[in-house]
């Protein structure tokens, strides 16, 4: 979006990558601050903030530009978000074509259903309530282990259509599941109104 | 030979103004002299400008003070608040609309309406008087017409309806709109401004409408926003209508009195005030009185009591705060610094708790009422082209999606992500040679479309026919700088488009903004003939009032000719004081001055003469 030797805006076309955005080659692993640096930078280079004056396609593209950068950032900052974009971008499963999870999962995702539902018909204090607590702590390392095994799976980034690629793509399944639970564990645990 | 083209720019056309565009008070401000100024006229160190309209029978709306000090007076002529209607419709708006003493109606498209003796006025046309006035209070205060183009500030949480019901109020107030900011992070602009911060930063914004807060993190001069939470329905005026609420249950008014919008008014104000009085004392008294029905009540409120009224009000904040916190994904020990923003938080029961909340003493160097229009004029620093040092990256507060099949919403945009954003949803048929899809855009957390405000409809037609689940229809959400969306629909194989500048329920169409335009601009130049013709009146009152002294003791003095001059110009000045012809006071302002020239010549005795030379016959 912005031409490297001059600084000046460019059309990068309706899609580029967001891994192009950055300017980065396509890989799991990423650097969390230089994310952010590159991101800082970019946005100095390219936010309709600073084209005020300019022409109207100049400034067309400005938006446009920032929308690619931020929607980019949004994915590659998030490891789920950014492996599902890589597992699709190597012709893998799509979360629609491939719905299964690891064996072992299953039986594990009834048990905490069961223990958010009566946490969430019991009042904020009550025992089901605290039980919470170390179901979520629970939670947090089953994913931090599952984004271990994905992380594995995705470096070295697999053969276009591996298998590899369907099994990597189970495993995000089950960190969906995952982060579903956890985010409703923590609205239970905020309380708040709804809204 | 070289072409050399030399591009003037002036400063004054690359000035932009910041206005704060408040509930209960707007304010302006511009970058000069290497920082932002409030712009106030001379002899009003209070630059606020309050957000009341007031139409007296005898003429036409009053804006601002004037129109404040007849609320008190002719509450059931004036309306405050405009802001609290913006975006919305009868059915969001029913609790505010019990004290306004005007019938109101709504447009097809469920545009608010206040019927003022047969004229129609739109939420978005009052905002744009109170925006003309801001407009003058500039130009008064730089002593030259103000820049027309502005940056205007509304609370983070206001929806996309809300938003561009701001954007037309400009429009059709004759200001071009640089950008529309969020209050809180215009707040933190004029914070981060100062002290050169870096960390991460909560703007706890409390204002007479609404409640907004804000997590930022500031980095080099980039202020990011983390999250953002809050509740357009919250503000200064709900704390006022505790008050009211305690004084209908105690003073049991007869229920025609309960239900008569001026008396209503009035009890607002007095609530108002009561209020304000207790942020200073630990005791204010609360009085609701109608002189016409001789009914009078007034009891004597406690701080604590009133404490104790609000604390549910204020709690809603607290969770807003929580709710941001998650949302920015960090803990509450993590925040550097906190900001305070927003008449509300003088309130000193908010503060406490604003306090224990965030287990850190809150900013107070800067004015909460003064904070976000200063922001505002950085802003339009920045956009101005004045300065690349800054950087204001803001998020979407409310997540924007469409209803699908059964009811629900698939989110395309969730709330706190950055704008300007940009994503796209493929969607399909669930009948088999099914040429068309209706669209429904959401915007809102909840689950089911219904629960959720409905930004437009619109239908995706010349799908060629095909099995169910064949084609694929590519949907566009787009989001720009200003919080504002564009959606457009194509179906991949055909190429069929269809899109739409969302134009949200309880929304002006571009031909009712253009049309209020036309209006406003025969409005201005109706009232600027007025206000001129009420100068040149006071101006020839002096004059006249000047000849009248002076002329009897050196009548005899004077030659004929220029005696007859005079007093047939005061004659004829006598006859166009009596009239409002602009014209004609302006000619017969023009003839006393040259007229009067020699008895002025004559006053001036040989000593005074050289000092006094030079000078008109109103200074003698």
């Amino acid at each position: 979006m912005v031409c490297e030797s001059c600084g000046e805006l460019v059309d990068a076309g309706s899609s580029p990558t967001p891994f192009a955005v950055f300017g980065l080659e396509p890989s799991f692993a990423l650097d969390p601050a230089l994310l952010r640096a590159r991101l800082l930078e970019l946005a100095r280079r390219v936010h309709p903030d600073f084209f005020g004056g300019e022409t109207a396609r100049r400034r067309e593209l400005a938006e446009q530009a920032s929308a690619q950068l931020n929607a980019a950032h949004q994915l590659l900052a998030d490891e789920v978000r950014r492996a599902d974009w890589l597992v699709t971008d190597l012709g893998g499963p799509r979360e629609s074509e491939e719905r299964a999870m690891p064996a072992e999962f299953l039986q594990e995702v009834l048990e905490w259903n069961e223990a958010i539902e009566e946490a969430r018909e019991s009042q904020p204090g009550s025992a089901e309530r605290a039980r919470l607590d170390p179901l979520g702590a629970g939670l947090d390392e089953e994913r931090a282990l599952r984004m271990r095994e994905i992380a594995e799976k995705l470096s070295p980034l697999p053969a276009r259509r591996s298998p590899a690629l369907a099994e990597t793509r189970k495993v995000l399944n089950a960190v969906r599941y995952l982060d579903r639970a956890r985010r409703e564990i923590r609205e239970l645990r905020l309380a708040l109104p709804s809204g | 030979m070289p072409f050399v083209e030399l591009n003037v720019v002036q400063e004054s056309d690359r000035e932009i103004l910041g206005i704060d565009l408040g509930t209960t008070y707007s304010l302006v401000a511009l970058w000069r002299d290497g920082r932002p100024t409030i712009l106030r006229p001379r002899g009003r160190p209070d630059g606020r400008i309050p957000s009341a309209v007031s139409f007296p029978a005898d003429g036409g709306p009053l804006v601002g003070w004037t129109a404040r000090d007849r609320a008190a007076t002719d509450p059931g002529s004036t309306l405050l608040s405009v802001k609290r209607f913006m975006g919305r419709g009868l059915e969001d708006s029913r609790d505010d609309l019990a004290s306004v003493p005007f019938p109101v109606s709504a447009t097809p498209n469920g545009v608010i309406q206040f019927d003022v003796r047969g004229r129609r006025w739109t939420p978005q046309e009052l905002s744009a008087l109170i925006l003309a006035e801001v407009w003058r209070t500039a130009s008064t205060a730089l002593g030259k017409d103000a820049p027309r183009r502005a940056v205007i500030t509304v609370p983070a949480y206001f929806d996309d309806a809300q938003r561009q019901a701001t954007r037309d109020a400009a429009r059709i107030a004759g200001l071009d709109v640089a950008r529309i900011v969020n209050e809180p992070t215009a707040a933190s602009l004029a914070y981060g401004l100062d002290q050169r911060r870096s960390g991460l930063v909560a703007v706890y914004d409390f204002g007479g409408g609404t409640f907004d807060v804000s997590i930022l993190s500031i980095e080099g001069g980039v202020f990011r926003v983390l999250a953002t939470a809050g509740d357009t329905h919250l503000g200064g005026d709900d704390l006022d209508r505790e008050l009211v609420a305690l004084a209908l249950e105690e003073a049991r008014p007869p229920a025609e009195l309960a239900g008569d919008p001026a008396f209503l008014q009035g009890l607002r104000l007095a609530a108002e005030r009561c209020k304000l009085e207790l942020t200073l004392r630990p005791r204010a008294e609360l009085r609701a009185a109608s002189p016409e029905r001789r009914f009078t009540w007034k009891r004597e409120i406690a701080r604590e009591e009133f404490e104790e009224r609000i604390h549910p009000l204020v709690q809603r904040t607290l969770d807003c705060c929580t709710r941001a916190l998650a949302d920015a994904d960090v803990t509450v020990d993590r925040i550097d610094e906190v900001v305070l923003v927003g008449g509300s938080t003088r309130i000193p029961a908010v503060r406490a708790a604003v306090e224990r909340f965030f287990r850190r003493k809150p900013h107070q160097e800067l004015n909460p009422d003064e904070v976000v229009a200063l922001g505002a004029a950085v802003q339009a620093h920045v956009l101005g082209g004045g300065t690349r040092d800054l950087l204001l990256l803001d998020v979407t507060p409310l997540s924007l999606g469409l209803e699908t099949m059964g009811g629900a919403v698939s989110k395309i945009i969730v709330r706190n992500s950055p704008v300007p954003t940009q994503a796209t949803e493929t969607f399909t048929t669930y009948a088999d040679d099914q040429t068309g899809i209706d669209f429904h855009v959401v915007q809102g957390e909840r689950e089911l479309a219904q629960d959720c405000r409905t930004l437009g409809r619109f239908k995706l037609k010349g799908i060629p026919p095909m099995p169910a689940g064949m084609p694929r229809v590519a949907v566009r959400f787009a989001l720009d700088a200003d919080g504002i969306l564009t959606v457009t629909a194509r179906e991949e194989s055909t190429g069929a488009e269809a899109s739409i500048d969302v134009q949200p329920m309880n929304g002006l169409d571009d031909d009712e903004v253009e049309r209020m335009l036309r209006e406003s601009f025969e409005h201005a130049r109706a009232d600027f003939e007025r206000s001129r013709a009420a100068n040149l009146k006071v101006e020839l009152g002096t004059m006249l009032r000047a000849v009248e002294k002076n002329l009897p003791p050196t009548r005899a003095r004077l030659d004929r000719e220029s005696l007859a001059d005079l007093e047939q110009a005061v004659e004829g000045a006598r006859r166009a004081q009596a009239g409002d012809d602009v014209h004609a006071l302006q000619s017969a302002r023009d003839v006393l001055e040259h007229a009067g020239q020699p008895l002025a010549a004559l006053l001036m005795d040989e000593v005074a003469r050289s000092a006094l030379q030079g000078r008109k016959l109103s200074e003698v």
